[in-house]
C-alpha cells in the first residue's frame, strides 16, 4: 500500500555522492512511491530477456535444490528449533507503548496541519512514511509483530463504548477492499507531498476505523476487517519472534512459560490455520499484487497502454481503480488455477481450496522481501531527516541531512528479493511435506506454485528494469 | 507429516474416483501406496506386521523413484547453469 518511497529524493541522494549530504527541505519527499519503484530500479547491462530469464531460473533452481531435502526429520528439526527469550512479567511496558502510539497519532495529526507544508520538512509525512511504513513495518517481519499493542486506534477504541453488533459473514473481503482502496489513494494522490492531505487521510481512516470498532467491537474489527492490522498480522508470521497472535503450536508452549519464542524466519507461515478461507487467501494475493501495481503504473509501458483509453475519453481517475481491480482478479485467478493444478500433479484428493490456503502463506515471505528491498534504502537515507525534524517539528532547519548510501548498497535490494523468494520456496516445501505422505508427491504438488512464482518474479523484474516515471494522466 | 486435523470437507473426491481410504481416519488417497505411507507415518501403532512391511516396501520403492528424480533434478540444474553461462557469454 501507500506512498512510499522517495523517488525524486533518492535520485537526489545519488547525485550528492557524499556520505552525508544536506538537502533543502523544499524538495518534495516523494510524491508517490511505487513498491517496485526507483529504489529497486537499476541500470541493467544485460539484455532484458536474459535478466528476466536469470531471475526466473534462480527461483526454479532454488526449488530444484530444495527438492533434495526430503528427510522429514531434517525438516521437522529445522522447523522445531526454538529458543526462549526471557521477558519481564509486567504490564507497564505495554501500557507505555500504547500511550506512545496514541500520542504519536495525535502528534502526526497536529503537525500535519500546523507544520511546514513541504513533505521533507514535515514531521507528519516523515513519521508516517519513513518511520512507520518503511521502518516500523520492517520490524514486523524482521523481529516480530507489535502492531496489536502499538496500534493507537485499538488503544483509543478500548476507551470507547462498543455496540458489539455481529459482523456479517463476509470473511476477509472487507479487508481486501480496504487494502485495495488504500493503495488506490496512495497511487493517485500526492500523499507524501501534501502534509495536510495526508492528515486528512489519517483522520478519514481514523473515523472509519473507530466507528467500525465501536459498532462491531474492537477485537472483531481489528482482527477481521482492518486491512492495516491484517498486513501486520501476516507479516508477523514471517518474523523470528512470535507473539500470542503469530504463534504456532511449538511457540505456544514457550509463551505458556511466560517467555518469548525465537524461531527460524518464516516458520510461522507453516501454521495450518493461518489462512481460514478463500477471502484470506485473496488478501495475501492482494498484498502481493499491490507491490506490482504500484510499480506498474509508474512504467512507460503503462502510459503507452493507458494513452488510447484516456484519449478515447475514459477518465484517468476511473482507469486507475479499474486496472487495480482487474489486475487483482487476474492474479487471484492465476493463483487459484495453480491450486487446482496442484491436485493432479500432487496426486491428492485434497480440495483446491485447502491447497490454496496452505500454499499462500509463503507468498508473504516474498512480499516482505520486496518491502525490504524497496524501503531499507529509503529508510536509511531519510532517517537523519526524521531525527533532525523531530527536534523542531514546527520550524525545521532549512537544510536537513540525508544519508547517502554507499555504492555497494545497490546489491541489498536484489539480495532481499532473493532471500524472500528462497524463504518462500522453503516454506512451501515444508508445507508440502506436512500435507502429503509421499515424498515425490510432496515435491510434485509444488510444480504449479513454483511456475506461478517464476512468472511473478519475471514480471516484477521486468517492472524493475523499466524506467520510472510519475504515474501519468493524474 | 499429514498429522494436521483435516476432515471430509477438506477433500474433494471426484464422483467416479475410487479412493483408497484410511481405515483409521477415513482420509482418501489417490493410490494404495500413498495410503500405506500415510498409515506408516500417522498411525504406526495401528499397523500389524503385514501392513508395516507394506509401509516399508512402499517407502523403499519411493526412495528408488526419488533417486531417479534427484538425478533428473541435478541434470536440470547443470543444464540451466550451462544455458545461462552460454547466454551470458554470447550476449
Amino acid at each position: 500500500m501507500d506512498p512510499y518511497q522517495g523517488r525524486r529524493s533518492r535520485r537526489l541522494l545519488t547525485a550528492l555522492g557524499t556520505l552525508l549530504g544536506l538537502v533543502v527541505i523544499a524538495v518534495p519527499v516523494a510524491a508517490h512511491g511505487g513498491s517496485l519503484g526507483a529504489e529497486a530500479r537499476e541500470t541493467v547491462t544485460v539484455p532484458t530477456w536474459l535478466f528476466l530469464l536469470t531471475g526466473g531460473a534462480a527461483v526454479g533452481a532454488s526449488f530444484l535444490l530444495a527438492s533434495f531435502a526430503t528427510d522429514r526429520r531434517l525438516i521437522d528439526g529445522i522447523h522445531g528449533w526454538r529458543r526462549s527469550i526471557p521477558v519481564p512479567r509486567s504490564n507497564i511496558p505495554v501500557a507505555i507503548i500504547r500511550v506512545a502510539g496514541v500520542l504519536g497519532l495525535a502528534g502526526i495529526v497536529a503537525i500535519g496541519y500546523l507544520g511546514p507544508d513541504q513533505g521533507l520538512g514535515n514531521l507528519a509525512v516523515l513519521a508516517v512514511w519513513v518511520g512507520w511504513w518503511a521502518g516500523y513495518t520492517a520490524t514486523a517481519y524482521l523481529l516480530g509483530e507489535s502492531w496489536h499493542v502499538l496500534n493507537p486506534w485499538r488503544t483509543i477504541s478500548c476507551w470507547l463504548p462498543s455496540l458489539d453488533r455481529d459482523l456479517p459473514a463476509v470473511g476477509a473481503w472487507p479487508s481486501v477492499v480496504g487494502l485495495l482502496a488504500l493503495i488506490w489513494i496512495e497511487v493517485v494522490s500526492p500523499l507524501a507531498d501534501a502534509p495536510a492531505l495526508l492528515t486528512a487521510v489519517v483522520l478519514g481512516y481514523s473515523a472509519v476505523t473507530l466507528a467500525g470498532a465501536v459498532v462491531f467491537g474492537a477485537d472483531t474489527w481489528f482482527e477481521r476487517v482492518d486491512p492495516v492490522s491484517r498486513v501486520f498480522h501476516y507479516y508477523g508470521h514471517v518474523a523470528p519472534i512470535a507473539s500470542a497472535a503469530t504463534a504456532t503450536d511449538a511457540d505456544r508452549e514457550v509463551l505458556d512459560d511466560g517467555q518469548l519464542p525465537l524461531r527460524g524466519p518464516g516458520v510461522g507461515l507453516t501454521r495450518p490455520d493461518l489462512l481460514d478461507d478463500a477471502s484470506e487467501v485473496a488478501f495475501v494475493v492482494a498484498l502481493l499484487w499491490a507491490t506490482t501495481y504500484d510499480g506498474f503504473v509508474a512504467t512507460p509501458a503503462w502510459r503507452t497502454m493507458a494513452r488510447p483509453l484516456v484519449e478515447a475519453g475514459v477518465p484517468a481517475h476511473l482507469l486507475y481503480p479499474l486496472v487495480l481491480a482487474a489486475g487483482f482478479v487476474l492474479f487471484l485467478a492465476v493463483y487459484r488455477l495453480a491450486s487446482r493444478y496442484a491436485r493432479p500433479t500432487g496426486e491428492t484428493h485434497l480440495s483446491a481450496d485447502v491447497l490454496s490456503r496452505r500454499f499462500a502463506p509463503p507468498l508473504l515471505a516474498i512480499a516482505a522481501g520486496y518491502h525490504l528491498a524497496h524501503y531499507l534504502g529509503y529508510f536509511l537515507s531519510l532517517v537523519p531527516v526524521l531525527l533532525t525534524v523531530l527536534g523542531s517539528p514546527l520550524s525545521p532547519p532549512v537544510t536537513v541531512p540525508v544519508f547517502s548510501l554507499p555504492g555497494w548498497f545497490t546489491g541489498v535490494p536484489v539480495a532481499s528479493i532473493l532471500v524472500g523468494h528462497l524463504l518462500a520456496i522453503w516454506i512451501a516445501h515444508a508445507t508440502a511435506f506436512e500435507l502429503f505422505p509421499g515424498r515425490l508427491q510432496a515435491i510434485r504438488s509444488q510444480y504449479p506454485f513454483i511456475a506461478v512464482m517464476v512468472l511473478y518474479t519475471m514480471t516484477s523484474l521486468w517492472i524493475v528494469t523499466q524506467p520510472s516515471i510519475q504515474p501519468p494522466f493524474l | 507429516m499429514s498429522t494436521e486435523p483435516l476432515d471430509d470437507a477438506d477433500f474433494d473426491v471426484p464422483a467416479d474416483a475410487d479412493p483408497a481410504r484410511c481405515p483409521d481416519c477415513n482420509r482418501p488417497f489417490v493410490r494404495e501406496e500413498l495410503l500405506e505411507l500415510h498409515r506408516g507415518y500417522d498411525h504406526p501403532e495401528a499397523l500389524d506386521e503385514t501392513e508395516t512391511t507394506a509401509f516399508e516396501e512402499a517407502y523403499e520403492a519411493e526412495s528408488e523413484r526419488l533417486n531417479v528424480f534427484r538425478l533428473k533434478a541435478l541434470l536440470a540444474l547443470i543444464l540451466l547453469y550451462f544455458v545461462l553461462l552460454m547466454a551470458y557469454a554470447v550476449v
